[in-house]
């Protein structure tokens, strides 16, 4: 298990003691949820990524892979959600090598949460993972400190509150497929219109035991309109003191590439083909 | 003291256009709100379409870019080959979360075009290596918020090199205008296939 | 099938109009002479604190002044060494030098500045007795930068401020180094550390261009001490002055009892 380099810690603790203020990381205050339904189960993002009060994405991604037929939605740091889906999906893709099996879901939830519990709530994703493995469907949120749910129907992230109420008043046992789905993209554009975290688009995976189908930008409820004006410069508004072209025959003075002669002699290096 | 982000000052953007980029950096270095240089570039070349921009607390910004060029070289060495922006994003973002919990202070933005298509890509990184992949441009330093603003109302799609030239230093020079921590002459670098210029701009000096 | 061979320079095209230097470096004699020397870096021993600094008052009050100019960096530093309020020494010198050509000024925590300069100034020697050959001041400076960024990261950072100054052996040209305790550097045509930052970065900015002579060099470094005598709330008992150039470092008389007009 590759670790975490620790060696700045002290600088910046000595730093943050002296009235530092740590850094903002960007975190998908986020509306992020799952639901099951017969046959399968779907999970749902916006794609809003915030550093403070900035939007500092308006479509990135928060469906993230771990294996053909599971797939994760991350909330919290986004860099922690990013970077604990990827070790999950590799360390899980090793495992079904080995074993000649399909990945389990609660295989995948268990890594996850004994990975977050090990950093204490630090690591900060909150997980939405859902899947079908050979044992069923199944539908998982896992918590930043360690701690695990199975529900049929889940949200969290900062739209949670909202995208909840639209599972709690619209949710009924075996839903359809597409029920689900609009269910699920509903919830979401609950987040979008009522949460400031979260807003753009919606983005939504259904799993079912046959195949995965991500449909990236599911729902675009803000498109951009067309700019009325055009803010193109004339060419040499900009004041230039100097410029320096390099083209790329110029490259030539520092890259050479020939082909050396092939010696025919005992000493030949032997080289693998 | 203040935020290791903003103890030092500086500027950086990217933005994409038509068969092209264009990233650019402003030169100032302070102490808060003691200028000591005005010639300090943010912007560092790592092959012949690969550029990063570095902002945020300077020795960092220093010690970032020669650990790059260090890793760099040594996926020169053992690949035979100049690395692609793409896979250097992913070896910038997985050198800053190494170090999740004692991050270096800087919020790098790469640009380039890729080897074999000649499409242009660009995209930014939280200070513990989370990626924001963008179509058309990206911030960051401390004129972080009036640079959204500039890039937000100028930028459009497809421009040309010299369209996009004008484009990116007026975002720039305007941005960093309304910050007191940047400024003092900028650097532009237009990225086409056969050719990089590079531009010294004329910028206030206070 | 015929093997291909690639070579890059490492040069590339991207450098930036600074430490352009010319490849060839020149070399006295292929033998060498001191085969005694260890093979690594000197090492420090490193008993100090092991708390980290806080930064002390009177740091501040010193004053580290360094000009480049046409052929020639000159660096002054305060001969004051103060502890709290009181003066402990009147004639301190608060530089190194640490090649021909190449000279350190420091500031900072008491203890942590000779103890880091004489390290720096040990290894560069160290490297030229090996080498038969001398380092750049740029490639001092990074050097430099090296050892208080990774001192930086450790238990018990130096906290020292520096200048380094040099003429390069080979190019003739004059550098000058600004370094913090936080490890930025940056090469500028002059800089101050502490106060004198804020009184005479100003008066440089007006004064100075890069093509002054010595003595033009000198008449500057008068109106910077004549300035810090003038507000400077303390008496940092007047400046230490060397001039480096090609020929080498010389320290250079500096009036001492010339009056400043303190009344504005």
């Amino acid at each position: 298990m590759p670790g975490f380099d620790f060696s700045n810690y002290n600088r910046n603790a000595a730093l943050h003691a002296r009235g530092m203020p740590l850094p903002k990381a960007t975190s998908t205050g986020t509306t992020i949820v799952g639901c099951i339904f017969d046959g399968g189960v779907v999970i749902a993002a916006d794609t809003r990524a915030t550093s403070g009060p900035i939007v500092a994405d308006k479509n990135c991604e928060k469906l993230h892979y771990i294996s053909p037929n599971i797939w994760c939605a991350g909330a919290g740091t986004a860099a922690d959600t990013e970077f604990t889906t990827a070790i999950v999906s590799s360390q899980l893709e090793l495992h079904a090598l080995s074993t000649g099996r399909k990945p389990r879901v609660v295989t995948c939830m268990t890594l996850l949460k004994q990975h977050l519990f090990r950093y204490q709530g630090y690591v900060g994703a909150y997980l939405v993972v859902a899947g079908v493995d050979p044992t069923g469907t199944h539908l998982f949120t896992v918590h930043a400190h360690g701690s695990t749910d199975k529900l049929p129907y889940v949200t969290m992230g900062s739209g949670s509150l909202a995208a909840m109420s639209v599972f709690e008043t619209q949710w009924k046992p075996q839903l359809t497929r597409d029920e689900a789905v609009k269910l699920c993209a509903d919830a979401i554009e609950a987040g979008i219109w009522n949460d400031l975290g979260s807003g753009s688009n919606v983005d939504v995976a259904v799993i079912t035991a046959e195949k995965t189908t991500l449909m990236r930008n599911y729902l675009r409820p803000n498109e951009r309109t067309q700019k009325l004006g055009r803010y193109v410069f004339e060419k040499g508004t900009t004041a230039v003191l100097n410029e320096k072209i390099i083209r790329k025959e110029d490259l030539s003075k520092f890259v050479t590439v020939h082909d050396l002669p092939t010696e025919t002699g005992d000493d030949k290096m032997e080289i693998d083909v | 003291m203040s935020s290791p982000f903003s103890i030092n000052g500086g500027a950086c953007v990217a933005m994409v256009g038509k068969d092209c980029v264009a990233i650019a950096c402003d030169l100032r270095l302070g102490l808060q709100a003691l200028t000591v240089s005005n010639n300090f570039p943010k912007i560092f070349q790592y092959g012949d379409h690969v550029f990063l921009g570095l902002t945020g607390l300077a020795t960092d910004v220093t010690t970032v870019s020669d650990l790059f060029r260090y890793k760099v070289n040594m996926y020169r060495l053992r690949e035979e080959r100049h690395i692609a922006p793409r896979t250097f994003a992913n070896l910038v973002s997985s050198s800053l979360y190494e170090r999740r919990f004692g991050p270096w202070f800087v919020s790098p933005v790469v640009a380039g075009l890729e080897p074999k298509t000649g499409k242009p890509f660009i995209c930014g990184f939280d200070s513990i290596g989370c990626i924001d992949f963008a179509k058309d441009f990206i911030v960051s330093g401390t004129a972080t918020d009036q640079l959204f603003g500039m890039c937000e109302s100028l930028w459009e799609p497809n421009l040309g090199p010299d369209e996009l030239f004008e484009t990116i230093s007026q975002a720039l020079l305007n941005a960093v205008d309304r910050d007191a921590l940047s400024g003092w002459g900028a650097h532009v670098y237009i990225i086409e296939k056969d050719k990089v210029t590079k531009r010294l701009l004329k910028g206030r000096q206070d | 099938m015929p093997s291909r061979c690639v070579r890059v320079a490492a040069a590339c095209w991207s450098s930036n109009n600074a430490d352009e230097r010319p490849t060839c470096w020149k070399l006295k004699h292929n033998t060498r002479k001191l085969a005694i020397v260890p093979t690594n870096l000197l090492h420090n021993n490193n008993n100090r604190r092991t708390q980290l600094p806080t930064q002390p008052q009177p740091k501040c009050m010193e004053v580290l002044l360094g000009i480049t100019g046409k052929d020639f960096t000159l660096i002054a530093a305060s001969k004051a060494a103060m502890r709290g309020p009181t003066i402990l020494k009147a004639t301190d010198d608060k530089t190194r030098q640490l090649n021909d050509h190449t000279l350190l000024a420091f500031s900072g925590e008491p203890g942590d500045t000779v103890q880091f300069a004489e390290y720096i100034q040990a290894n560069s020697q160290l490297y030229s007795m090996r080498n038969e050959t001398e380092l750049s001041p740029s490639a001092l400076a990074h050097f430099v930068r090296g050892e208080l960024a990774s001192s930086l990261r450790s238990r018990n950072p130096y906290s020292v401020n520096l200048l380094l100054g040099g003429v390069d052996p080979i190019t003739n040209k004059p550098s000058l180094y600004w370094l913090d305790y936080l490890a930025s550097l940056a090469k500028v045509p002059y800089a101050a550390h502490g106060y004198a930052q804020y009184y005479c970065l100003s008066l440089l900015d007006k004064h100075h261009h890069p093509n002054i002579t010595l003595d033009e060099g000198m008449k500057l470094l008068r109106l910077c001490s004549d300035e810090l005598k003038r507000r400077l709330p303390i008496d940092f008992k007047g400046l230490v002055v060397k001039a480096v150039t090609k020929d080498g470092i010389e320290t250079k008389p500096f009036d001492e009892d010339e009056k400043v007009v303190k009344d504005t």
